[in-house]
């Protein structure tokens, strides 16, 4: 970007915030961190000589947490977590092994969150590796999925997810998942038909070859013996028939699946092509005399299976939502018994249970609170930017967060029953409604394939009639060299290509369609809470009386608010002067209180504090009340997310009306909807209310994009169109995510707009090189003009042209100017 | 030539031993990571962690 030189943070890419002034060293140079959390996880990879992950990354990390409590994952040890989600292993080799005598080898399967490229896998490979007693570590990046054998007597499993979570990869239980083994198997059986294409083309060519020269093809002088090309001619057939019926299967299913919905898929012509190409090879091969075009079928099979495995391995690439409930709880949780408390695994929980939630903790089931009081931040299940007070008798949910006192809290319900889980169903039954656009290559992809249909049939007629005994080869070689390919390609490779240019930028592709349908979206619906705001507040405003000027009154909100644990407390932290407080002291719901320099001062609700307030209706205030008579009001707001204005502005500059919608009260919405100069907001909305409003949007033709954070967001992003997520929200958010912001700022979702119509334009030419080519090629191949070889050959220079072009997304600026010279298709010919 | 009577059916039973092979290897997890391999010899054995993370 042109934005002058920031410091940027060694770990994550963050700029540095100014005045931070961490570093580590590393390779002999300090290396400059944006806060503690980097420094922590950047001095571990250090420590343990792993730092060769900084040179092996092409994503960046999300910024890794801070502040750990000790023994968060101690549960995990119990026989009864480790009897449930642990199985004996049996497989392992018991030499690499050290069980002292006692042999208790378990495997686990455990949800790591921010897992992006290959260099994160090796990370977690070489450090969970080193420690004793681990077997085996095996990390897929495509879904954040560990499989770790190891023995719980030499190395306890918290101590393992400790490791984990300190080197920023927060482990979670897995939920076992039909889908992912349903991805898995389709994988593989992707992966056996293209390498047995492989091998049968191999061959096949090389028979073919051979019948080549022997006929005297390369200016050879030929003259091969009639039995010994007959002999060829069987022996690929023999190679090419199980090879074509095996390896070909996906097109023949999918062709035949078309054909039964009564439309024309892309695969109609494909497989139409293949059978008839095999066959007629059969029949020629054992009753008469003529071409063969075993070759041709074969590696055509191969070509089309490359395309295919590319687009599935993207497709199963996007996130699905496997765990999602046991990301938003948390890892354990705190049991009353008779005899005390005992700290067990969520599994081992049931109605009627009392359980301690202490500060800054999730509560980890809907229930009922039975002592004690404090704030509960549910911010990210309602969008309510301010926590409540909940007291005895209140009810509590699952996946909210205590964040001023304690509460003992007896359970209602569980897992399934419970509002969050209630939230994650919305969002599935969302997403399975979610409209699916129409795509550029299957829009062109029908009207393509009808015109090569009749226009091979009207070819075969024509041939019919004047020479009979060519109408296979020509019709042959019009399928083949109007085969798809290039079409099919156009579309993934530039996907691919430009996933990895914006993983460098900060923005993580879950689903690549995205990008191509990111130029269409015509409204962009935005969460307030954590979205546009950062997690936190901070003072906008100082109004104070005669008594006392705004610096001492900041400096002793600073001082008094120290003995506070309300997060409003924290906006006042950095104006704390280190002033003496004597006395202090806190109540949960009004505020703080202490003694400086002999005056006694309150500070918090206005009408707790003290009189003589005059407190605007607008915005959250916090009075200052000295028994010497003085008075000042704080406002209080969460502070805007860096770009936060910039995005507005770009997008409605672009003409794209931006939508607040919160779950928040009026006024705090009204007030952020006017800061920015959004002319449409809607507050108190419900997770259900959000996705009614996109639903109606897009009843009405829009195509929304939507930005949260929150599981309230979650349904919504779900129903949107494209659906973007910050990774500093909900895991939940981000497993519905199309993309997912990487930074602190908003700034990379503006350069999305503007980089994804250049995606786009690269996807157009890549289609426009496909159909001109196939519309110059297909009447020469009617004319008779085009052997089915040279069309194999045309088939795979156009597919190779187009991937050349789509590397072009990869690299470079954004430049979203419009004005390039390689407008047409310049570019692509240069590539060939 | 008569040799190649003999020597490409054997090419196609060497062939039919490597698909055999290859889905041996497919069943035996062999490509679910194609990723972190290719990482693997990016590293020098001698460069061994400074502290052990488990000490």
């Amino acid at each position: 970007m042109s934005d002058p030189p920031k410091p940027t943070c060694f770990h994550c890419g963050e700029p540095i915030p100014s005045g931070t002034g961490l570093a580590v060293e590393i390779e002999g140079q300090p290396r400059p961190m944006c806060c503690a959390g980097c420094q922590a996880v950047a001095t571990i990879i250090h420590a343990s000589g792993l730092k060769r992950y900084y040179d092996f990354r092409d994503a960046l990390p999300e910024r890794p947490e801070s502040e750990f409590a000790p023994g968060r994952f101690s549960a995990w040890d119990r026989d009864a977590v480790l009897d449930h989600h642990a199985v004996p292993d049996s497989t392992v080799r018991q030499t690499s092994v050290r069980t002292d005598g006692r042999s208790d080898v378990r495997t686990i399967v455990l949800v790591l969150e921010n897992v992006h490229c290959a260099a994160c896998a090796w990370l977690v490979h070489r450090y969970l590796g080193a420690f004793p007693g681990v077997a085996e570590v095996r990390l897929d990046i495509s879904d954040g999925r560990l499989k770790l054998v190891f023995d719980p007597a030499a190395t306890p499993l918290s101590r393992l997810a400790d490791a984990l979570a300190r080197l920023g990869y927060p482990p979670h239980l897995d939920t076992p998942d039909a889908g992912l083994d349903r991805d898995r198997n389709e994988r593989r059986r992707m992966l056996r038909y293209l390498v047995v294409a492989a091998l049968g083309m191999m061959q096949v060519m090389s028979y073919a070859l051979a019948n080549y020269i022997g006929a005297g093809a390369f200016g050879t002088a030929g003259g091969m013996d009639p039995e010994t090309e007959h002999f060829f001619k069987l022996i690929s057939m023999i190679v090419a028939v199980p090879v074509a019926l095996y390896a070909g299967q996906p097109f023949y299913r999918s062709a035949a699946s078309h054909l039964a919905h009564g439309h024309l898929g892309l695969d109609v012509p494909v497989a139409a092509a293949m059978l008839l190409a095999l066959f007629s090879s059969v029949l020629i091969t054992l009753f008469g005399a003529g071409e063969v075009y075993f070759d041709s079928v074969v590696m055509f099979i191969f070509f089309l299976l490359l395309g295919r495995y590319a687009v599935m391995l993207a497709r199963q690439g996007s996130g699905a939502l496997h765990s999602a409930l046991a990301r938003a709880l948390p890892s354990q949780a705190r049991r009353l018994t008779d005899s005390g408390s005992e700290t067990v695994g969520l599994i081992e929980l049931n109605p009627g249970d009392r359980l301690v939630v202490a500060d800054g903790e999730i509560v980890p089931a809907d229930g009922v609170v039975l002592e004690g009081q404090g704030r509960i931040d549910e911010s990210l299940l309602s969008g309510e930017s301010e926590p409540r007070l909940r007291r005895v008798g209140d009810a509590v949910l699952a996946g909210s967060v205590v964040t001023g006192g304690s509460l003992t809290v007896r359970i209602e319900s569980l897992g399934p029953g419970t509002v969050l889980s209630g939230i994650i169903e919305l969002l599935a039954e969302a997403r399975r409604k979610r409209p699916r656009l129409a795509q550029l290559a299957d829009r062109a992809a029908g009207v393509f394939i009808s015109v090569i249909l009749l226009a091979a049939a009207a070819a075969a007629l024509y041939w019919w009639r004047t020479d009979a005994g060519r109408v296979i080869p020509i019709v042959l070689a019009m399928l083949v060299v109007a085969c798809p390919c290039a079409l099919a390609l156009g579309t993934p490779t530039a996907l691919a290509a430009a996933t990895r240019r914006l993983a460098a930028d900060g923005v993580l592709t879950a689903d690549p369609d995205a990008l191509e349908r990111l130029p269409q979206v015509t409204h962009v619906l935005l969460d307030k809470t954590g979205t546009l705001t950062e997690p936190g507040m901070r003072v906008v405003d100082v109004e104070v009386d005669a008594r006392i000027n705004r610096l001492r009154a900041m400096a002793l909100a600073g001082a008094l608010e120290r003995v506070s644990t309300h997060p409003i407390a924290r906006a006042f932290e950095s104006s704390d002067l280190g002033l003496d407080v004597l006395d202090a002291g806190s109540r949960v719901g009004d505020g703080v209180s202490g003694m400086v320099d002999g005056v006694r001062y309150r500070l918090g609700r206005p009408d707790w504090a003290g009189d003589g307030f005059t407190v605007p209706t607008e915005g959250i205030w916090l009075g200052l009340a000295g028994d010497d008579g003085s008075r000042a009001l704080f406002r209080v707001d969460a502070s805007l997310r860096r770009g936060a204005a910039e995005l507005v502005d770009g997008l409605q500059a672009r003409g794209i009306p931006v939508i607040l919608a919160s779950g928040d009260r009026e006024a705090n919405v009204a007030a952020m909807a006017k800061r920015l100069g959004i002319r449409e907001y809607h507050s108190a909305m419900r997770p259900e209310q959000k996705l009614a409003r996109v639903e109606a949007l897009q009843r009405e033709g829009a195509v929304v994009a939507m930005i949260g954070d929150g599981i309230n967001d979650a349904p919504v992003l779900a129903g949107a169109d494209i659906a973007i997520a910050l990774a500093e929200g909900a895991a939940i958010a981000r497993t519905q995510a199309d993309l997912v912001v990487t930074g602190r700022g908003l700034g990379p979702v503006l350069a999305l707009f503007h980089e994804a119509p250049r995606v786009r334009r690269i996807i157009r030419q890549n289609l426009s090189w496909a159909l001109v080519y196939n519309i110059c090629a297909l009447p020469l191949a009617a004319a008779g003009l085009v052997p089915p070889w040279a069309a194999a050959i045309g088939m795979s220079a156009s597919s190779l042209g187009v991937v050349l072009n789509a590397r072009r997304l990869g690299r470079g600026g954004s430049e979203h100017t419009g004005t390039r010279p390689g407008r047409g298709l310049r570019a692509v010919e240069a590539g060939t | 030539m008569k040799i190649i009577y003999v020597l490409i059916p054997l090419s196609l039973l060497l062939l039919s031993l490597a698909v055999w092979a290859f889905f041996w290897a497919v069943r035996n997890d062999q490509f679910d990571d194609l990723d972190t391999p290719a990482m693997d010899i990016l590293d020098d054995d001698d460069d061994e962690p400074k502290d052990d993370p488990a000490s």
